[in-house]
């Protein structure tokens, strides 16, 4: 970026991004020096990309005109710690209004690339068209700027996501780092959830498939349809020498009471992914068998401290990173001592193709996760598509579909994730919102605007209706109900119309929300860091007001995509057979959601207007 | 006073599940939490008879007091 202000804010243009943009038709390429048309541009991630998505009239996800926009954000690259951040837009495959439109879509990762990426001098890739043959990009850092070349890649195809970014290392060497799509993204046509690895040092070291994800809403996919296969940055480490200042926040990203939890028990840190299950256990809240939990000890077979009598765990964090919130998983030897890696366990995937189909072997689970992560798919997406199918399964004992796969039935949920991985099953890779459509049953489908919940009950977040782009990294409603103990309608209007969808700042700076998840961007610690790195002033009130703009560009760029009103609700056997067996207050019932609804769009209605410009194609 | 305090997930490691413990008639959770132990950083929610309660909260012979981790998503 070229930064000719100390006031973004107020004078956004003096401040350009380079931008690169690659016609995989004809091959042209043409990089660019465009200035910022306001905060939102500067800070960058989605909050620059949904401009430019906006401009765009897109009908189909899998048309020319539907780009793919690969950014960074401001801090990604920098010292300021978790500043590992790559963001990848489009319009989605997978999530779209009932009127048939895609929505808009952005999905995120951590991992090495993005700083690579952003040291070569690009701070945005857009891919439009498509390649007639598969190809990779090479963005390379040069004596005379940044340099983009597409290369076939026809040695690539078939590969999963570890084996393409191991190829492509092998090729370029210790300065490259890998975005890559695994088979699910080749396969585009019957998986519309594909997703995008990106490696990391660990990885390349050990050669273990130890990658990170920008998983939600398809873009794997999306780069598939364009014969794109990964994209390798290649520069060398331009990390500089972290300021006092920052050295400050760092120390009080990681001592601090923000990320204290996510830090190994070893080191009197809560341990990151089990806290949820504990957590929500307490309130029979953890998703067991398609959302449907039981009132019974089930979930606590994937405890941790079940777990670790079958498997080691092992914490790790990305590079440079003091949190550790990593919990990788390897096989446990006769000794006690760690054989293979089996998996990274996060709450979600762990959740989503563990207990929530009824897997309590966290061996089993591992390998699940090992194979969706392989194939590159959004376990978020996969394990609640794979949980509908068997909940549909389990009530039509005589008309089972597929495989006739039953919860905990391992051998038969693998093969439905290897066949939809590979292509080979559609019904599972294009969701769950049309799996339930062409069923006809669709209140036990467990999406929201079509794309599927993480692994928090909908009973404990009627904020998901709100999400913009996935259930809560989008909306952070999803504690209120059940850590701050709020189930008035006040404070779920507030949650969701003002404190809570700050969450998605982190979505344009380019840090990990462990930065400051309870926090957000808007704080004291964000404004000293671009005052160290970049000579910035910026307040945390003028950071509010670029992240709720985002929000809202987002929101209406889903009305305008031809959503409905009445989309933005939560499935409907939430209040149709209403769970006695959660231990929270009810705050889903048709009377609530109905009055949420009319006073949150009472909120956010007057502010939509003007947010788009008119769309061009 | 006599009230049974539930500890879940870390919290409960060198230390207990469930216990009946005593306390002065005047006590809140801080004197519960600072007597076990539990860093504040990673107390989460306190729940006083499966209500959701807070820290200088007071509590009452026979209560329950469950003190849970942080959850924070992802």
């Amino acid at each position: 970026m070229k930064i000719l202000t100390t006031h973004p804010a107020a004078d956004p243009a003096a401040i350009l991004y380079t931008r690169g943009t690659v016609d995989l038709k004809s091959g042209s390429i043409r990089l660019e020096d465009v200035p910022c048309r306001n905060l939102e541009d500067v800070l960058g991630g989605f909050g620059r990309s949904f401009q430019l998505l906006a401009e765009r009239r897109i009908t189909h996800a899998y048309c020319e005109e539907n780009p793919l926009i690969v950014n960074t954000g401001l801090l990604t690259g920098s010292t300021a710690m978790t500043g590992l951040r790559t963001y990848f837009s489009g319009y989605s495959p997978i999530k779209g209004s009932k009127k048939g439109l895609p929505a808009a879509m952005w999905a995120t990762g951590s991992g090495n690339f993005g700083p690579r990426f952003k040291w070569t001098g690009l701070d945005e890739l857009i891919f439009e068209g498509r390649s007639p043959e598969p190809v990779y990009a090479l963005v390379r850092e040069t004596a005379e700027g940044p340099a983009v070349e597409l290369k076939p890649a026809r040695h690539l195809v078939g590969l999963t996501s570890h084996e393409k970014m191991m190829a492509l290392r092998r090729e370029y060497g210790e300065g490259a780092h890998v975005a890559a799509i695994g088979q699910a993204g080749e396969n585009w046509e019957n998986v519309y959830m594909g997703a995008v690895a990106l490696s990391t040092d660990n990885q390349f070291k050990s050669g273990e498939d130890k990658m990170r994800f920008a998983g939600r809403g398809g873009m794997g996919s999306l780069m598939g349809y364009k014969n794109l296969l990964a994209l390798v940055a290649q520069s060398s480490d331009k990390m500089k020498p972290t300021s006092p200042e920052v050295k400050a926040v760092n120390l009080n990203v990681v001592k601090g009471g923000g990320s204290a939890r996510l830090q190994p028990i070893s080191r009197g840190g809560g341990g990151g992914t089990w806290a949820a299950y504990d957590v929500l256990q307490a309130f029979h809240a953890v998703p067991v068998n398609n959302f449907r939990p039981q009132g019974d000890d089930l979930p606590e077979k994937l405890c941790r401290e079940q777990v670790e009598g079958q498997v080691v765990i092992r914490s790790e964090a990305c590079y440079r990173c003091g949190i550790t919130c990593h919990n990788n998983i390897f096989e446990k030897l006769e000794d006690g001592s760690a054989g293979r890696f089996l998996a990274k366990f996060d709450y979600e995937p762990l959740n989503l193709l563990g207990t929530n189909i009824g897997i309590h072997d966290p061996v089993q689970a591992a390998s699940l996760i090992h194979l969706c992560d392989n194939y590159c798919m959004d376990s978020i997406s996969l394990g609640v598509t794979i949980s509908y199918l068997l909940s549909y399964n389990e009530r039509h004992p005589g008309s089972r579909l597929l495989n006739g796969a039953l919860f905990g039935d391992y051998e038969n949920i693998r093969e439905l994730v290897v066949m939809a991985g590979t292509g080979k099953l559609p019904e599972i890779g294009r969701g769950s919102w049309r799996l339930s459509e062409s069923t006809g049953e669709t209140s036990y489908a467990y999406h929201v605007k079509g794309l599927e919940i993480p692994a928090y009950q909908p009973e404990t977040n009627p904020g998901y209706a709100w999400a913009i782009a996935g259930g809560h990294m989008s909306m952070g409603t999803y504690g209120l109900l059940t850590r701050e103990g709020k189930s008035d309608m006040d404070s779920w209007v507030e949650g969701i119309t003002r404190t809570k969808l700050q969450i998605v700042g982190f979505d344009m700076i380019g840090l990990c929300k462990f930065f400051d998840i309870t926090k957000g961007i808007c704080t004291q610690m964000v404004v000293d860091c671009l005052k160290s790195e970049f000579n910035l002033e910026v307040t945390t009130d003028e950071l509010a007001a670029a992240v709720r703009r985002s929000f809202l560009r987002g929101l209406a760029l889903e009305l305008r995509q031809g959503y409905e009103k009445a989309e933005y609700t939560l499935p409907a056997e939430v209040w149709e057979r209403r769970n006695p067996n959660i231990r929270l207050p009810e705050i889903t019932n048709q009377q609530f959601l109905a009055e949420l609804q009319e006073r949150v769009w009472a909120v956010f209605e007057p502010e939509l207007a003007g947010l788009l410009p008119e769309a061009g194609a | 006073m006599q009230v049974t305090v539930r500890l879940v997930g870390v919290f409960r490691i060198d230390r207990f599940r469930e216990e009946r413990r005593c306390y002065p008639e005047t006590a809140t959770v801080r004197d519960i939490v600072c007597e076990l132990g539990i860093p504040l950083s990673l107390l989460g929610i306190v729940l006083i008879n499966g209500s959701h309660a807070a820290i200088d909260d007071q509590f009452r012979d026979g209560d329950t007091i469950t003190l849970l981790p942080f959850i924070d998503g992802g």
